[in-house]
């Protein structure tokens, strides 16, 4: 018994040990990448792989930007728009350090250039010999060129900023300088002239942007920086050549032509469409893919969610100047707008009372109906915003989810490269009757309906050059709701910023009511204001708010950001 | 061959025991030859009912009766063996009496304890590492419907709050402090040896609720370094072992048991009435404009309206059934038991119950090998609505004008016509009602083990241990509609599921070697654990009806599904000797090595020692002398543990959708030179015992260090770190934090004498945890709560972890000059708000302390520069006090637990006293009727006529009340300490001379109890005991610590229980 018991013993423990010392061995066991998601070392493998990687530095990147910071800035700090309860920060010119769409958009750019940063980091350190050089090549320069564009819109709105091309060389690195607004342009100007020189005529896919929208930036970059490189108020000339160059290829080579009627630039599905150069490319499919890779925008636009899913836009509109600066809108004496305009921007861009938009479904006591844009009676209503609101799933046949919606973002487009070529061929003048600038000026002008501006004065028979001042209104109807006026003020400040506060102070920015002639259908609408809406009509912007503070969490969280700028070399 | 006797002699000792124990049951006396010897067995002169008496040559036994006397045969010269378990043996020759009376000495029980320690079993005089104890016995005082209450004020060192009194509702638990920024605080649970890993919730739901308190014998706290060290990498937050009950060799033994309790509501928050409140609209339109409906132009003549809370709160009852079996044969024991729970939640949306079963076997198929197995499944299933959906803080908000249930029976909301109610919060008891948020969870928690004696004091063993989970959640927000805030057209469903594996098998060799007064154990060990989780989720909407919850029912158009999944594993070896010499000098020594694949493979492995040392010095010679120290111990070690984070080797690459085709972005910035966390511990400790143990005294001094901190690097913004697209921050080692703390148990019989005993326990620690050393000195960390006007905690060098962010409140503005001589905030251009009533700053409106500039001075001006730390969530000061008293068969306990010095952010009294929201149909706490009333004094000059108050004034304008109640602020930081009367019950044991009238039933005991059931405190919130925040939009790395905004109050639980033995 005993003898057993002890060869039992063994054999047991014997087996025991063994399995031990094979589970001791199994070298893989503790090699345990996640499995949920790939890691980088293995992608970046074929040419689809590379561009998926930047697929996204279409979309998401931008996502905490164009949500609400894009018309924040862009508009209401500029005035075209005004939110008349909410967001009251940005509509009063007061950005403080802690306003969250400061924070938002401080925050969405440098995702911008933090992702394109890793993604040619990537690229470089793990793309596979499976990879066409041409692909990588293009993806490097997909990457750049919005690392470029997040900088134009870092430096306009805080000025010195940090510029960081490579995150994972400076991730501890806790000393780092901002730079010097000129150098930053000076920086992106340089990346996209070879962003430019890489990228292919003819994009890759439908979306992707190609050497035009490089080009085109470089138009829109270089018109700027005359005014960051001016000298006592005069625009470096080089640099306005420069524009007019290249908004001149961009025009003659692109292959894009603007679209015939000014709404369908913005009527579903718009996207990637004849005029465009580069959109930010939102998806919305049915079953709702994750926040942040929709268009959030225009939740925030739509004025009701009788119009969509959810509507908060119920107090956004037109200001009061803005709806001055329309063709046919009189103003009487200061608390009266009377009229109509041939201009088919306005109906575009704002809803009126009583227009109609039969592309969009509202639903009125339960029922579906075309809307017909209500007229609210009182003391106040609003010039609700119509650029970007595209209706409700029964218009778009799928299911919408808030916040998520399938439109494009306009981020360029050719309309924009005819007007640039329009001012830098009038440059320091203060006028000018350039055959070319004034025609290419009309293709904007008259598209919308109005008829051509004569340097001639059809009346007078005077002479009637085309003015700085015209083509920047021009400016403000175009892009009105498309988060461009506030950096058109920028390149003006750059080198006039009294202009520049002029044209702010200036504006009215307070409550009114809108009554149309009939409803529907009407043919005119009298605009008052509000008469007991006598505070926080006017703004004052100077040089003490001209620019936006950075956000105070990032100024605490980085004493070095409160250094003296240096250049960037 | 000698221990072969030693086995069988024990062996027939202990079936004499059980025959003895049927024989004394039975009431039959065996009679053999000699004569009949009568005796009486007693200790301190109480008898010693049941005590058995063995004569020794013969093999026959006796047992004495309820009043200590027994009967046997023996001849003189005959040995008699007396026992009574708890009672020192003692053997007695016959001699030529026929009377023997017989005294027998307690054992020092607590001290001569075998324990649980890492991997072993330990004699708790030589301890030589800080460790505390929870029995079974102390346990089933307190009313525990999950384990980790079983403990709160039991333990020196550990504080556990609750973090929701909802049913089932989740804990945090701190062992010796916090050791961590981003990782996990919680401790590591050892379930008879199943590892898991306590983590946080988000929820108000709890991991280790599955558990049945009653199925557990014994908890170990093990605290010092040298204990847990064993656990290397994954003990840095300290270690709780808990052992089941296992079944013991005899008769089986049946026990069933009842619990009946009833919770009772929290006391009310004052709010303010419908006639108050009707009240204050009015004074609100006098001040600020608008006009005051009608029906409170007097409000004298209004009714008290709906009292919310009294709606939402009930009694609710809570039912416990319990039945276990246990018995065996020298070969074979086993304990089985199966339980029910059902526990209603005292607010309407929430309850909770579980079934539970286990089966605990140990089998000696051999004198050389024994198997063992613990197999238990439970299932609970938890109703969260009422956290989930902030019902509490709902109801408090909700104006009283606003009717539970409208005549025609719907539920009462908003009233979008009539403009009074026109914005109220939604109906908190509609919602409770209506919206479902349950979560099924099933557990298997178990293993097998097998041990082999190689050789004398040799052993092998193996266990295989896992944990497998499962759960189900389901929420459903039907339609409705109940006015225009209270609205929802489409109904949703969103169903998630979670599984869980976890496997361990360990090996383990252990020599036990005495030679004269040398005692050396040696433990040698290898461990291999995996674990992997999925998760699978899915949502529809478009349901025709609000009755069929599943997804199947809702529309495919617009379906939406997700999932993840993780693996994790970890290799690990491990040592421990224990050298002992005479019981006098002991050393432990202790390592681990552990291989994570957290880390790559150049930081892989980790090394964990530890060495500690204990003198027994009152087992000296010198000390014999000494009478009234009957034990004095000093202890001292050291050692290190770890801390493996949550993986950030890897860079994921995150995918989503694109008009492009489907995108990939890096999802954080990964770090393969990521290293193990290290805290070293130094502790040193002393155990004391006065006159004969009667009053021990354990207490323990600790600093600990954490070096490599694994965190999140908090980057700046810059760095494209924050946001949606963002790369997350990598994780990295780079900070270290500082614990020192002591812990202080005091055990004490009071009183001992025949018929009475009265005990103590007191435990009282202290902790401080202080951030030495981040990423750079202007770093820190920050949770902020978005959802809560952005509440924030901060974390920074030289401080605390997560302190209170605000503005420090200096209390009114008084006068005009005051206010022009103050700091006030500034307007849209960064000038000074003037000093005006309608337009700026004014008499009653809240002055902020200007601490600090852009320049680092103040600067006149108040804004965010002039936040600062306003509060720290640690007490200073926390333990238990218990007090057991027994008489005859009467046991009385009471259970006293405190916490001192720890602030809580009053949420909901700021909200509460927002006196400008009256507009918007919300209610307020009766103090805020108390707001600065303006006028002129007597001067004619503009000022507050009731000085005293501290609430703002009353005003529509949006500056002042952006001023008053837009920041957070020190004023509603209010002293989290409390006394609780946690826990008094009284139980009595049916007397045995009742019980042995019939043979069917072993013993009655029943219970009355109440838990809760008193609270001396100063915070003027529900209750004082506010853990991690749970609720709505909480995430792990994002739980707010110290914030009370509606938290689901603990509330008194009565309770009565019958324990029946068969």
């Amino acid at each position: 018994m005993k003898k057993i018991n002890i060869n039992g013993k063994i054999l047991l423990s014997g087996i025991l040990f063994s399995v031990i010392i094979l589970t001791g061995c199994k070298k893989d066991f503790l090699e345990k990448p996640p499995t949920d998601s790939i890691v980088d070392a293995n992608f970046y493998q074929s040419d689809e792989q590379v561009l998926a990687a930047t697929s996204l530095l279409y979309s998401r990147v931008w996502f905490d930007y164009n949500d609400k910071a894009s018309f924040n800035l862009g508009d209401f700090r500029s005035g075209t728009a005004f939110s008349a309860y909410n967001d009251r920060g940005n509509v009063l010119f007061n950005t403080t350090d802690i306003n969250g769409e400061n924070g938002a958009a401080w925050r969405s750019f440098f995702i911008v250039v933090g992702q394109s940063n890793l993604t040619m980091f990537n690229i470089n350190k793990f793309a596979g010999p499976a990879v066409s050089p041409g692909v990588k090549k293009t993806a490097i320069a997909e990457a750049r060129f919005m690392r470029a564009l997040a900088y134009r819109y870092l430096t306009m709105n805080w000025g010195d900023v940090p510029i960081i091309e490579n995150n994972i060389e400076l991730l501890d690195d806790t000393t780092i300088n901002k730079n010097t607004s000129k150098s930053v342009w000076r920086f992106i100007t340089r990346e996209m002239r070879a962003v430019a020189a890489d990228l292919p005529e003819t994009p890759l896919a439908t979306g992707r942007i190609s050497k035009w929208s490089a080009e085109g930036m470089l138009a829109r970059f270089y018109l700027t920086r005359a005014g960051v490189e001016a000298t006592g108020g005069v625009r470096n000339q080089v640099f306005l050549d420069s524009a007019k160059y290249y908004a001149q290829r961009v025009i003659t080579n692109s292959g894009r032509a603007l679209l015939d009627n000014y709404a369908n630039l913005f009527k579903f599905p718009y996207d990637n469409g004849a005029e465009s150069l580069f959109e930010l490319q939102w998806v919305a499919l049915s079953g709702g893919p994750g926040y942040g890779v929709g268009n959030s925008t225009p939740s925030y636009l739509n004025y009701s969610p009788d119009i969509s899913v959810e509507g908060w836009g119920g107090d956004k509109g037109a200001t009061w100047w803005m709806l001055s600066q329309y063709d046919g809108m009189e103003s009487f004496g200061d608390t009266m707008i009377k009229g109509r305009t041939l201009d088919q921007r306005l109906k575009a861009s704002y809803m009126l009372p009583g227009a109609s938009y039969p592309e969009i479904t509202q639903k009125l006591n339960g029922v579906n109906q075309k809307l017909v844009f209500p007229y609210i009676t009182g003391d106040v209503n609003f010039a609700s915003v119509k650029k970007y609101v595209i209706g409700k799933s029964e218009d778009l046949g799928f299911n919408v989810e808030p916040q998520r919606y399938p439109n494009n973002t306009y981020m360029l487009r050719l309309a924009e490269m005819y007007l640039i070529y329009a001012e830098a061929t009038l440059g320091n003048n203060t006028s000018t009757s350039d055959a070319t600038a004034v025609a290419y000026f009309n293709k904007v002008h008259t598209r919308s309906g109005l008829p051509a501006f004569s340097i001639t004065d059809p009346i007078t028979g005077l002479p009637n050059p085309l003015t700085l001042d015209a083509i920047f209104r021009e400016r403000f109807i175009e892009f009105a709701m498309e988060g461009m006026g506030w950096y058109d003020l920028v390149s003006l400040h750059y080198y006039n910023p009294q202009k520049a506060y002029s044209i702010l102070n200036s504006q009215d920015r307070g409550l009114y009511n809108i009554a149309p002639d009939a409803f529907p259908n009407p043919t005119s609408w009298t605009i008052k204001k509000t008469r007991w809406a006598t505070n926080d009509r006017k703004i004052n912007a100077s040089l003490g708010n001209f620019l936006l503070p950075i956000p105070a969490q990032e100024k605490s969280q980085a004493p070095n950001l409160s250094k003296p700028a240096v250049d960037y070399p | 061959m000698k221990k072969m006797k030693v086995t069988i002699n024990s062996k027939t000792l202990f079936l004499w025991t059980i025959f003895s124990c049927l024989l004394a049951w039975n009431g039959v006396y065996a009679q053999t030859d000699g004569r009949k010897i009568t005796g009486k067995v007693s200790s301190s002169g109480k008898p010693l009912a049941a005590a058995s008496v063995i004569n020794k040559r013969t093999n026959i036994g006796a047992s004495a009766d309820n009043e200590g006397n027994f009967s046997i045969q023996a001849k003189t010269g005959d040995i008699l063996v007396i026992s009574d378990v708890g009672y020192i043996k003692k053997e007695i020759k016959v001699g030529t009496a026929d009377f023997i009376d017989i005294s027998l000495t307690q054992e020092q029980a607590k001290l001569d304890d075998v324990v649980v320690i890492g991997y072993g079993k330990a004699r708790k005089v030589n301890l030589t590492s800080a460790q505390t104890s929870v029995t079974a016995k102390d346990m089933e005082k307190t009313v525990n419907t999950t384990i980790e209450q079983a403990f709160q004020g039991r333990a020196a060192g550990v504080y556990v709050t609750q973090n929701s009194g909802q049913p089932g509702g989740g804990i945090s638990v701190a062992i010796r402090g916090i050791s961590s920024i981003n990782g996990n605080t919680e401790p590591l649970y050892v379930i008879d040896g199943v590892q898991v890993q306590g983590g946080g919730t988000t929820n108000s739901s709890n991991p280790l609720a599955g558990l049945n308190p009653a199925d557990i014998e014994d908890i170990q706290v093990l605290q010092g370094p040298s204990a847990t060290a064993i656990y290397g990498s994954r003990a840095t937050n300290g270690v709780l072992m808990i052992t089941t009950k296992r079944g013991k060799a005899g008769e089986t033994k049946f026990n069933y048991g009842y619990q009946y309790n009833i919770q009772t509501p929290p006391k009310k928050l004052q709010v303010m009435d419908l006639p108050q409140y009707a009240q204050m609209v009015k004074e609100f339109h006098a001040i600020a404009g608008g006009v005051t409906p009608i029906e409170f132009l007097d409000p004298s003549l209004l009714g008290k309206g709906t009292d919310w809370q009294g709606e939402l709160f009930n009694n609710a009852a809570m039912q416990k059934h319990q039945l276990s079996l246990s018995g065996g044969s020298n070969t074979t024991t086993y304990y089985m038991s199966g339980e029910y729970l059902k526990q209603e939640g005292v607010a309407i949306g929430s309850g909770f119950d579980r079934y539970g079963f286990r089966i605990n076997l140990d089998n000696k198929p051999k004198d050389w090998i024994t198997i063992g197995a613990n197999l238990s499944f439970n299932q609970t299933n938890e109703q969260l609505t009422t956290s989930s959906e902030g019902v509490i803080t709902n109801a408090l908000e909700l104006t009283p004008q606003v009717p539970v249930k409208n005549l025609n029976g719907s539920w009462g909301g908003s009233n979008d016509i009539n403009g009074a109610t026109q914005y109220a919060p939604v109906n908190p008891i509609a919602i409770a009602s209506v919206r479902t948020n349950t979560n099924r969870r099933r557990q298997f928690l178990g293993g097998l083990n097998v041990g082999i004696t190689l050789a004398k004091g040799l052993t092998l063993r193996t266990s295989f241990n896992t944990d497998i989970n499962y759960s189900n959640s389901l929420y459903f927000n039907p339609t409705f509609d109940w006015g225009s805030n209270a609205r929802n057209v489409n109904a949703t469903l969103s169903n998630n599921i979670r599984m869980n594996t976890y496997w361990n098998w360990n090996q383990l060799l252990e020599y036990n070697k005495q030679f004269k007064k040398h005692n050396v154990s040696v433990m040698v060990s290898h461990e291999s654990q995996e674990s992997k989780w999925q998760n699978i989720s899915a949502g529809r909407s478009g349901y025709l009806t609000n009755n069929v919850l599943d997804l199947q029912a809702g529309a495919a158009l617009g379906a939406i599904n997700g999932g993840g999944s993780g693996p994790w594993a970890m290799e690990s070896y491990l040592g421990r000797l224990n050298y002992n010499f005479d019981n006098r000098y002991i050393v432990t020594g202790t390592i681990r090595k552990d291989g994570s694949s957290n880390f790559g493979p150049e930081n892989r492995w980790g090394t964990f020692p530890s060495v500690s040392a204990a003198w027994r010095i009152s087992q000296e010679n010198f000390f014999k002398d000494v009478s009234f120290i009957s034990d004095l111990k000093l202890r001292f070690e050291t050692g290190l543990t770890g801390n493996q984070g949550n993986g950030g080797i890897f860079s994921p690459l995150n995918s989503n959708p694109s008009d492009l085709g489907t995108g990939f972005l890096p999802g954080r910035y990964g770090n393969p030179a990521l290293q193990w966390e290290e805290t070293n511990t130094n502790n040193i400790g002393l155990n004391i015992g006065f006159l004969k143990n009667r009053i021990t005294i354990e207490g323990d001094y600790y600093v600990k260090n954490s070096n490599n901190l694994i965190m999140d690097n908090p980057l700046p913004w810059y760095m494209g770190t924050s946001g949606i697209g963002a790369v997350g921050n990598p994780a990295v080692n780079i900070g270290t934090l500082q614990t020192k703390g002591w812990g202080i148990t005091i055990n004490t019989t009071n009183i001992i004498n025949q018929s009475f005993k009265w005990e103590s326990n007191l435990n009282i620690s202290s902790f401080e945890t202080n951030i030495k050393k981040f990423y750079s000195d202007a770093a820190f960390v920050e949770r902020t709560s978005w959802w809560l006007d952005n509440w924030t905690q901060r974390s920074s060098v030289g401080q605390a972890p997560w302190l209170f962010r605000g503005y420090v409140e200096e209390g009114l503005f008084q006068s005009v000059e005051e206010i022009n001589k103050s700091a006030v905030r500034v307007d849209n251009n960064g000038n000074r708000l003037p000093t005006n009533e309608a337009t700026g700053v004014w008499i009653g409106d809240v002055r902020y302390r200007d601490i600090s500039g852009p320049n680092g001075v103040p600067d006149g001006i108040i804004n965010f520069y002039d936040e600062t730390n306003i509060g720290n969530p640690w007490p200073k000061l926390f333990g238990g006090f218990t007090n057991s008293f027994s008489y005859k068969g009467f046991d009385l306990s009471i259970l006293i637990t405190g916490t001192f010095g720890n602030d809580i952010y009053n949420h909901i009294a700021k909200v509460n006293n927002k006196t400008n929201t009256i507009y918007t149909s919300r209610n307020l706490l009766v103090t805020a009727m108390d707001y600065a009333k303006l006028g002129l004094d007597k001067n004619g000059m503009p000022a507050i006529m009731n000085p005293g108050t501290n609430v703002p004034r009353l005003t529509g304008s949006q500056i002042a009340n952006d001023n008053n109640y837009g920041t957070t602020s020190s004023r509603w930081v209010e002293d989290g300490s409390f006394l609780r009367l946690k826990n008094v019950s009284l139980s009595y044991n049916l007397p045995a001379s009742i019980m042995s009238r019939q043979k069917l039933v072993r013993g009655i005991r029943a219970t009355i109890g109440a838990q809760n059931a008193a609270t001396i405190t100063g915070y003027s919130g529900f209750d004082p005991e506010v853990g991690s925040y749970v609720g709505g939009n909480a995430s792990l790395t994002n739980q707010a610590i110290g914030l009370d905004n509606g938290r689901y109050p603990l509330t008194p639980i009565y309770t009565f229980s019958l324990n029946v033995n068969f």
